[in-house]
């Protein structure tokens, strides 16, 4: 903890705060909910009249074993789904690759052609669940929305009503999950706006972008500059879908966020509140948009993985529940709250459930869904929020300087900065500057050693996989895929030709995941990590 | 500045350090790899890695441990191919250590195929870059 008496990212802290620590202008900044600049949240009513979406993360093994668990979480209580994919998933690399054997199935759900997307929406009614598809890599975003929407349409859904998201952020492909041969950034921004372009014109009611601000915090980032990423990243996609002829009233309303729930309760807050009104700013001025619809920042917030411990795992619950608390009180529209046993394993059943309910327990019980904001005016909390905003916006004017995220990603600044801030953070906990229970606090003789069983992946998914593949060869037509392959390869090689509609035709001719991540790479290219 | 780690242990050697498998995470390996070099090592990170590649690294660069990093759950197979790969090319008497999100009820398996020590997920670096020097140190 020390003297210094700082929020976590170092924001001085008023012994107790008054109307002194307050900026004047209060007012003009917060507005009322539902109106510009948004600080108190994007809808009128707020909860009472819209609860936040109750969509917990899952995925493993095979689909059919992640469809019962999406299952078993809508008849507990969830209200929209969040499907993770394996690693090699992620990356459009086959199950059927040598490098992808150890992980098919693990970390997430395995998925190569249209058949596992057959099984893994079976019997969930697409046309009132809205489908969060965590395809964090805009590589394998764009195959894996291709497959969904030939599954869906099969069904008999027609696109145009179809609800969900795409994560599909180049970001996660070039900075924060660490990818053999990833696509250059430029390049896997181009098939991310591509990905957003199409939906935006075909699948009007899908998120085809959710900026992952969570997952560069979990790399590494502090609150302002998880915020500074985040709303660079979602500057440049609005520039970039504005360039394509998209009028911004309608395509700036797609764009939506995703951001962590850390540890420093009013930190949080103030994140989430400056976010709405930075975003709300750059969009009226920056943009010159005065539609409203245009100027609403949308999240979904996850608790944070990096915080939960492997020792006295449940108290994690108090940690994650905590977490979900500042998410609510920060006016997120979608929440996941994590597993106690996730720094061991992906979540158990019993997990799962436990997370869920945690979620409930917000809702119905503690009352806090009553009133919206109920945390506007408070000295301390305004005074956060201002400071997050100054201090975020001087990394956004950094980026920009810098030419913009892709060209911060280029050069390495991003690595370095989540790099350096990671290791300062462990530092903190290796001093004891920062106290965290079951790791450097809390931990009597023996007191930690409380075993939970870890989850067990069912097995056979690499086999299961593997068979699949071989069928749907067996019965497609080479010379269909090879020629629709042709014409992806085609695509890429044209700048300003629109690689989607090449991915759909490819998945519609039984082309896999693998093949199709084979041609994006090779046609766009593979760049080398600067991490070290 | 003299960190805590630099004051209280001195490594010297190379370490070869890598991603497992296809597992995406790499705050907690580029975070060791740095405590490693501060510590005194030279630090060879080769990101991602299959057993042969690795392998083939480890021949190459002959250091005096080799780290290997996974939260992805795939390390009881990955690790089981790098130490049977390493044999097979005649690497003897370099200690292997493996960190991530690893269940302590792996940690048995994971030391009777000839790893030599299991880093799970809130592991003081003090305590690896101990390890590591009583490991070079054997």
């Amino acid at each position: 903890m020390g003297d210094e008496h700082t929020t976590a990212a170092g924001i001085p802290l008023p012994p107790v705060a008054g109307p002194s620590d307050v900026a004047p202008g209060l007012s003009e900044r917060l507005g009322r909910p539902g109106e510009y600049p948004f600080t108190r949240g994007i809808h009128p009513g707020m909860y009472r009249t819209r609860p936040w979406t109750i969509r917990q993360l899952a995925g493993f093994a095979t689909a059919a074993d992640t469809n019962q668990r999406y299952r078993m979480l809508l008849d507990r209580g969830a209200t929209g789904i969040n499907g993770v994919f394996d690693y090699p998933s992620l990356r459009a690399v086959g199950s059927d690759d040598p490098r992808a054997a150890s992980d098919v199935g693990r970390g997430g759900v395995a998925v190569d052609v249209t058949d596992d997307f057959d099984d893994l929406f079976a019997g969930i009614p697409l046309e009132r669940t809205s489908v969060s598809l965590v395809s964090s890599q805009p590589v394998g975003a764009a195959p894996h929305l291709a497959m969904f929407l030939r599954a869906a349409e099969g069904r008999g859904f027609d696109r145009a009503c179809l609800a969900g998201t795409s994560q599909n952020d180049f970001l996660m492909e070039t900075a924060i999950t660490i990818a053999p041969e990833a696509l250059p950034p430029a390049a896997s921004f181009r098939v991310e706006c591509d990905l957003a372009e199409f939906c935006i014109r075909e699948v009007p009611r899908w998120n085809p972008i959710s900026v992952t601000g969570y997952n560069y915090r979990e790399a590494g980032a502090d609150a302002p500059l998880e915020l500074a990423l985040t709303l660079a990243h979602g500057r440049a996609a609005a520039r970039d879908l504005i360039g394509r002829g998209l009028a911004p009233e309608v395509a700036l309303p797609r764009i939506s966020f995703f951001l962590d729930a850390h540890s420093d309760f009013f930190e949080e807050i103030a994140k989430f509140r400056a976010a709405r009104r930075m975003w709300a700013r750059f969009v009226r001025d920056d943009l010159g948009v005065s539609d409203e619809k245009a100027q609403r920042f949308r999240f979904h917030v996850q608790t944070s993985g990096v915080t939960m411990t492997a020792r006295l795992p449940h108290l994690n619950i108090a940690r994650s529940a905590i977490q979900a608390l500042s998410a609510v009180l920060g006016g997120t529209q979608s929440l996941h709250v994590d597993g106690y046993d996730e720094a061991l394993s992906i979540p158990t059943e019993h997990a799962a459930l436990i997370a869920l309910h945690t979620q409930h327990v917000i809702l119905w019980e503690t009352g806090v869904a009553g009133s919206a904001d109920p945390l506007g005016g408070s000295w301390l909390v305004e005074n956060l929020t201002d400071a997050m905003e100054e201090q975020a916006g001087a990394l956004v004017v950094r980026i920009e300087q810098l030419g913009g995220l892709v060209a911060a990603t280029e050069e390495a600044w991003v690595h370095t900065e989540l790099s350096k801030r990671a290791f300062a953070d462990q530092q903190a906990l290796e001093d004891g500057r920062r106290l965290v229970v079951g790791i450097n606090a809390g931990l009597d003789d023996g007191e930690g050693d409380v075993e939970v069983a870890p989850f067990e992946l069912p097995p056979g998914a690499l086999e299961a996989q593997r068979a699949r593949i071989d069928a749907v060869r067996a019965r497609r037509s080479e010379a269909a895929v090879g020629a629709a392959l042709g014409e992806l390869a085609a695509a890429c090689a044209e700048p300003g030709v629109n690689v989607m509609p090449a991915v759909v035709g490819a998945v519609a001719a039984d082309a896999t995941l693998g093949e199709i991540g084979t041609v994006l790479r090779d046609s766009l290219g593979r760049w080398h990590f600067p991490l070290w | 500045m003299t960190t805590d780690l630099e004051r209280n242990h001195r490594l010297v050697g190379k370490a070869v350090v890598a991603k497992l498998g296809m597992d995406a995470h790499w705050r907690g390996v580029i975070v060791v790899a740095h405590a490693l070099r501060d510590a005194g090592m030279e630090v060879v990170y080769l990101g991602h890695a299959t057993p042969e590649q690795l392998v083939a690294a480890v021949v190459q660069e002959d250091p005096a441990l080799v780290g290997l990093s996974s939260l992805s759950g795939n390390h009881l197979e990955e690790c089981r191919a790098v130490v049977e790969g390493l044999q097979a090319a005649g690497v003897a008497g370099v200690p292997i250590v493996v960190g991530g999100t690893i269940p302590p009820s792996d940690k048995p398996a994971l030391v009777e195929m000839g790893i030599s020590a299991v880093f799970g997920v809130g592991s003081p670096l003090r305590t690896i870059v101990a390890r590591v020097g009583d490991l070079l140190a054997d």
